[in-house]
C-alpha cells in the first residue's frame, strides 16, 4: 500500500511540474487564439502586427466548432475564441467567454444588427460577429435533366445515387425541418418524429455524406454528386471558377446561414491585446481581405463598399431579399445539440 | 542464483512498462468507462450519475444492429483475407526459397505508406472517373462511368481485405514455417499424395497461425471507422463511425463511451469464445 501512495505521490509531483510548464505569462505579453485554420493570415489583422509588431499571435487551430469547444472546456487557456453561433450559448453557459466592453470595439456601430444580436446573451454582448455564409444547394447544372427549385427536390427520385448532405446533425435537422415547415427550435416530438422519417426517406437518394469542402468539390467536380446540399459560398466559387457548370440555389424554403465570430476568454491575462486584435480583424480593409479571399460574408457594413465587385454579384451580396429571405442558425441550449446529434445518429445507423 | 532474485529483476525489468500501460493506458480506459453513466460530457452535468445512457441504448435498436452488421463485415473480411493470405504464405514458407526475403519484403512494403494514402488510392480505382470504370468502359460493358463499389458496403469490404491481408499473412507464414520436412518426408514415404498430407498435416499444424491471422484481421476491424468514413458512404457505415460521431461532432461522450464499451464487451467475449476451441497462449506463440 505504502509503494501505492508513493507512486501517486509520484504522479502528483510529476504532473505538477508538466502544469507549471503551461502557466500563463506575465498580462498582456501575449496572444493565443483558439482558431479555424486558415484565417491566420496576416491581411486580416495588419493593424494589429502595426500596434504590437513585438507580438505574433499563436494560433491553436481547430477543424470542427466541437473540437474547439472540448478543448476550451478541457482547460486550454486561450485569449480570443472564434466559434459558429450555434456553440456562443454553449460557451456563454460554461462560463468560458466574458461580457464585451461595447465602448473599446472601434466598430461595433458598423455591425450588422442581425447578426450582432445572435451574439447577446441576457443583455450582454459576448461574441462579435466577423464572417458569415449560406448554405445551399450547389447543383452540376449540365448533369441534371431539370434544376431543382427547393430543399424538397433533394428527395426527388430523378437525383437518386447523386445527392450528398453535409454531415452534420444540426443541419439536416434544420433541413428537414424547414421543408416540413415545422420551426426546428420549438419541435414537439412528434414533429421531431416526422423530421426523423423525413430524413430517413433521404437516405435512398444520397451517395455519401460529406464531410469537408475538399470533398464536396471533388464530389461535384468528378460528378458523382449533382446536388451537393449545404454547400457553402466557397465550394461554389471555386467550382466555377474552374469553370465546371454550376449553379448555387436561391431555394423556395430560403438559403441556410452560418455566422461566426470572435469571444474573449473568461480566464483571459491579455484582455487589452484580445481588444486589440478583435479592433483589427473588424477594420473595413482585413474584413473586405477575408471576403474577397473566401467568398464569405462580411459583418462589418463598412467592409461591403470594399469587396470585389465580382464576388458580390456572384453571390448576392447586394440583393437584400437573399439576406432576408436566409434562414440562420440560432445558438443552440445543451439540450437542442443533443437531440440534433441523437437524430442524426440514429438516421445515419438505419433505424 | 535462485529464483527470489530472478523474480526481483524480472520484476525490476518488467515494472517500467506496467508502469506505462497501467497508467497511460488502464486508468485512461476506466476513466473513460466512467463516462457511460454521466449524464453530461462537461461540467456539472459530467459529475451526475445516470443510467439514461444505457436506457438510451436499449431504445434505439438501430445501434446494436449495425455492430452486428460490422461484425458481419470484420467476419467476412477476416475470411477473405485468411483465403488470399493462405497461399501467399504457403509459397514463402515451402517453394520460395532464396526470394523468400525479397517476397516479404514486396509482401509487406505497401505498410509503409500511409494507411489513409492506401484508402484514397481505392478511391482512385473505385471511383467513377476511376481505373475499374476505365476499364470497363474500355470494354464496353458500361456505357458510362458510374461509382459501382465506392460509397457502398461491398467498397469498405474490398479496402479492408486489400489492407489486412498482408498482415493476416504473416502469422500463418511463421506457423507453416515452423512444420518440420521430416514430417511431410515421412507422410509421402507412407504412400500419402500431397493433398493428403496438406489436409492432415500442414492444415492442421498451421491452424493456430491461421486463427492468430483471424484475430490481427478481426479485432481491429470490428470498431473501423475511417474506411467506412471514406468509401463507405451512406450505406457502408459501421459502428465505429458511431462512436467517432458521439467523441467528435456530437459532443456525447457518455453515449461514446458506452458505444465503445459494449464493443470492448462484445470482442472480449469472441475472445474467450474462441478461446475454448484453442490455447490462445499457442496462438500468441505463432503470431
Amino acid at each position: 500500500m505504502k509503494k501505492m501512495q508513493a507512486l501517486l505521490l509520484g504522479l502528483l509531483v510529476l504532473s505538477l511540474a508538466l502544469a507549471g510548464c503551461g502557466a500563463p505569462a506575465a498580462a498582456n505579453t501575449e496572444l493565443i487564439l483558439l482558431e479555424w485554420s486558415g484565417y491566420e493570415l496576416p491581411e486580416f489583422w495588419e493593424p494589429f502586427a502595426a500596434q504590437h509588431p513585438e507580438i505574433a499571435p499563436q494560433y491553436s487551430f481547430f477543424a470542427e466548432d466541437t473540437e474547439a469547444f472540448s478543448k476550451a472546456q478541457s482547460g486550454f487557456e486561450f485569449d480570443l475564441v472564434h466559434p459558429c453561433s450555434s456553440y456562443w450559448r454553449s460557451y456563454v453557459d460554461a462560463g468560458l467567454v466574458q461580457p464585451l466592453d461595447l465602448s473599446r470595439l472601434t466598430y461595433w456601430n458598423d455591425v450588422y444588427p442581425n447578426l450582432a444580436d445572435e451574439g447577446e446573451f441576457d443583455g450582454q454582448q459576448y461574441f462579435v460577429p466577423w464572417e458569415w455564409g449560406y448554405e445551399s444547394i450547389l447543383v452540376r447544372t449540365d448533369l441534371v435533366e431539370e434544376v431543382p427549385d427547393s430543399w424538397a427536390d433533394l428527395w426527388d427520385p430523378q437525383y437518386a445515387g447523386h445527392v450528398s448532405v453535409f454531415d452534420s446533425g444540426e443541419s439536416n435537422f434544420v433541413m428537414a425541418a424547414s421543408v416540413l415547415g415545422i420551426d426546428p427550435y420549438n419541435a414537439t416530438p412528434e414533429q421531431v418524429e416526422q423530421i426523423k422519417q423525413k430524413l430517413l426517406e433521404l437516405k435512398p437518394n444520397l451517395l455519401t455524406y460529406w464531410t469537408d469542402y475538399t470533398e464536396i468539390n471533388q464530389l461535384v467536380a468528378q460528378g458523382d454528386v449533382w446536388l451537393a446540399g449545404q454547400a457553402w459560398n466557397d465550394a461554389y466559387a471555386a467550382l466555377y471558377d474552374e469553370g465546371y457548370e454550376v449553379e448555387y440555389l436561391d431555394p423556395a424554403e430560403g438559403r441556410l446561414g452560418w455566422v461566426c465570430g470572435f469571444g474573449i476568454s473568461a480566464n483571459s491575462a491579455n484582455v487589452d491585446l484580445a481588444y486589440d486584435y478583435l479592433n483589427a480583424v473588424m477594420a473595413p480593409e482585413s474584413m473586405a481581405n477575408m471576403g474577397n479571399a473566401y467568398y464569405y460574408g462580411v459583418a462589418n457594413a463598412a467592409a461591403q463598399p470594399l469587396l470585389d465587385e465580382y464576388f458580390v454579384e456572384l453571390m448576392d451580396m447586394d440583393d437584400p431579399a437573399v439576406l432576408a429571405d436566409t434562414v440562420f442558425y440560432q445558438s443552440l441550449t445543451e439540450e437542442q445539440r443533443e437531440l440534433f446529434a441523437r437524430i442524426w445518429t440514429e438516421v445515419k445507423a438505419g433505424e | 542464483m535462485n529464483s527470489r532474485s530472478t523474480a526481483r529483476r524480472l520484476g525490476i525489468l518488467l515494472s517500467p512498462p506496467a508502469a506505462i500501460l497501467f497508467g497511460l493506458f488502464f486508468v485512461p480506459l476506466a476513466i473513460m468507462a466512467t463516462y457511460a453513466w454521466r449524464e453530461g460530457t462537461f461540467g456539472a452535468a459530467s459529475r451526475q450519475f445516470t443510467w439514461s445512457n444505457f436506457e438510451q441504448l436499449a431504445a434505439s435498436p438501430g445501434f446494436l444492429k449495425l455492430l452486428g452488421s460490422s461484425a458481419g463485415l470484420a467476419l467476412q473480411t477476416s475470411l477473405l483475407a485468411i483465403v488470399l493470405a493462405y497461399p501467399v504464405a504457403y509459397l514463402l514458407a515451402f517453394s520460395a526459397g532464396r526470394y523468400r526475403l525479397g517476397l516479404l519484403t514486396l509482401l509487406i512494403l505497401p505498410a509503409w505508406t500511409s494507411y489513409l494514402l492506401r484508402i484514397l488510392a481505392w478511391k482512385l480505382i473505385l471511383g467513377s472517373n476511376g481505373v475499374l470504370n476505365y476499364a470497363l468502359l474500355e470494354l464496353g460493358w458500361i456505357q458510362e462511368g458510374v461509382p459501382i463499389f465506392l460509397y457502398s458496403r461491398t467498397a469498405v469490404l474490398i479496402t479492408l481485405v486489400y489492407v489486412w491481408t498482408p498482415f493476416a499473412a504473416l502469422p500463418i507464414f511463421s506457423a507453416l514455417e515452423r512444420i518440420q520436412q521430416p514430417l511431410l518426408d515421412a507422410a509421402s514415404d507412407l504412400g500419402a499424395k500431397p493433398w493428403e498430407s496438406f489436409l492432415r498435416i500442414t492444415l492442421p499444424l498451421s491452424f493456430p497461425g491461421v486463427l492468430a491471422a483471424f484475430f490481427f484481421v478481426f479485432i481491429p476491424t470490428i470498431g473501423e471507422w475511417v474506411t467506412p468514413a471514406l468509401v463507405g458512404g451512406v450505406d457502408g457505415i459501421m459502428y465505429g463511425n458511431l462512436i467517432q460521431d458521439q467523441f467528435v461532432r456530437a459532443l456525447n461522450w457518455p453515449m461514446g463511451s458506452l458505444l465503445s464499451m459494449v464493443l470492448l464487451a462484445v470482442t472480449l467475449v469472441a475472445v474467450l469464445i474462441f478461446n475454448r476451441f484453442v490455447n490462445i497462449t499457442e496462438v500468441g506463440a505463432y503470431g
